[in-house]
């Protein structure tokens, strides 16, 4: 996965990197609710230079879903 | 926030404290469209203003009303939540037996006028702010009365409801760029303050401002420019009373 993208989900959630993985999703994150969804918009779209719409913040509830929604912004997650 | 070529929302603002709020941002180049429940005082605003004839206590109402506002005037990026209404009445009248408490419908019906609305204005604002991921300013009008004034249990109550919602909202929505502040005006020499005090009381005000003077309404629509304009103030609640609460 993307460096800047696990740094940023890490430190929304205040997780180690090492528990960033593709297959995490908000029912796994105790502390991921409506608020925490925000800072997490916020924090993509300074990192990433983005700007996300209301649709993509609603899908945006698994670590996979944001980087589709990120790769459909343009984003290069390649590392 | 850049208060020229911005939609403000000013509620109750067709006459005294909310009138000069709305003109005072109407000469920075706001783009004022006030509600109002007064039809008679609504028609003799001057013409830049736009008008919206609203019971700022009924939330379907409310909603349609920025809906069609917004369709009207474009998004709306400052809401001043004024309207409301002084309301005194002792919590013991010792000299009625028959009624000696404090009502609790009349309780009810101040707390719904003056912080039910500011609720049901500000969701229905900020609602659309988030869905169209606009940054905003809310401007809530409180009252010195919010720190407790005797004869005034629910207008009092009202008042320090409406800034604690005031913090709640600035930490809860400014990470979305939506700031919330307050503004608590003292004893401004408006109509409603010369009705609701009288020659003695407000000698005994003026004796105990610093300022020596009665606020005018003027002072609180420049508070209410100066946190609209300053994009690091928020959630604070600025009293605007001569100093007389230091």
């Amino acid at each position: 996965m993307n460096k800047r993208l696990i740094a940023c989900l890490a430190d929304v959630f205040g997780l180690r990197e090492s528990e960033i993985h593709p297959d995490l999703k908000k029912e796994n994150v105790d502390n991921w609710d409506s608020l925490k969804q925000m800072d997490l918009v916020l924090s993509l779209e300074r990192e990433f230079d983005i700007a996300l719409e209301i649709p993509d913040i609603l899908r945006m509830t698994t670590v996979a879903n944001i980087v589709d929604v990120l790769k459909e912004k343009g984003v290069d997650l390649e590392d | 926030m850049k208060i020229d070529g911005t939609v403000a929302l000013i509620t109750g603002g067709a006459k005294g404290l909310g009138l000069a709020i709305a003109t005072h941002l109407t000469e920075l180049g706001a783009k004022v469209v006030v509600a109002d429940r007064d039809a008679e005082a609504l028609a003799a605003l001057p013409a830049p203003m736009g008008r919206y004839q609203l019971d700022v206590t009924r939330p379907e109402e409310v909603r349609t009303a920025v809906t069609e506002i917004t369709k009207q005037f474009g998004n709306i990026g400052i809401l001043v939540n004024n309207a409301g209404v002084i309301f005194s009445e002792p919590f013991v009248n010792i000299m009625n037996p028959a009624g000696m408490m404090h009502d609790y419908h009349r309780f009810r019906d101040s707390i719904t006028v003056n912080m039910d609305s500011v609720f049901i204005m500000t969701a229905a604002v900020v609602e659309k702010m988030v869905m169209t991921r606009m940054k905003g300013v809310i401007v809530n009008i409180s009252s010195i009365s919010a720190c407790g004034n005797e004869g005034q249990t629910a207008y009092s109550a009202a008042k320090a409801g409406v800034n604690a919602m005031t913090v709640t909202w600035s930490k809860e929505l400014g990470r979305l760029g939506i700031r919330c502040n307050a503004i608590a005006p003292g004893f401004i020499g408006t109509e409603s303050t010369h009705q609701a005090l009288n020659a003695s009381a407000i000698k005994h005000i003026k004796e105990n401002t610093p300022l020596r003077r009665l606020g005018e309404a003027v002072d609180v629509a420049k508070a209410v420019a100066s946190v609209i304009e300053n994009d690091f103030i928020n959630g604070i609640v600025l009293d605007v009373n001569g100093g007389l609460t230091i």
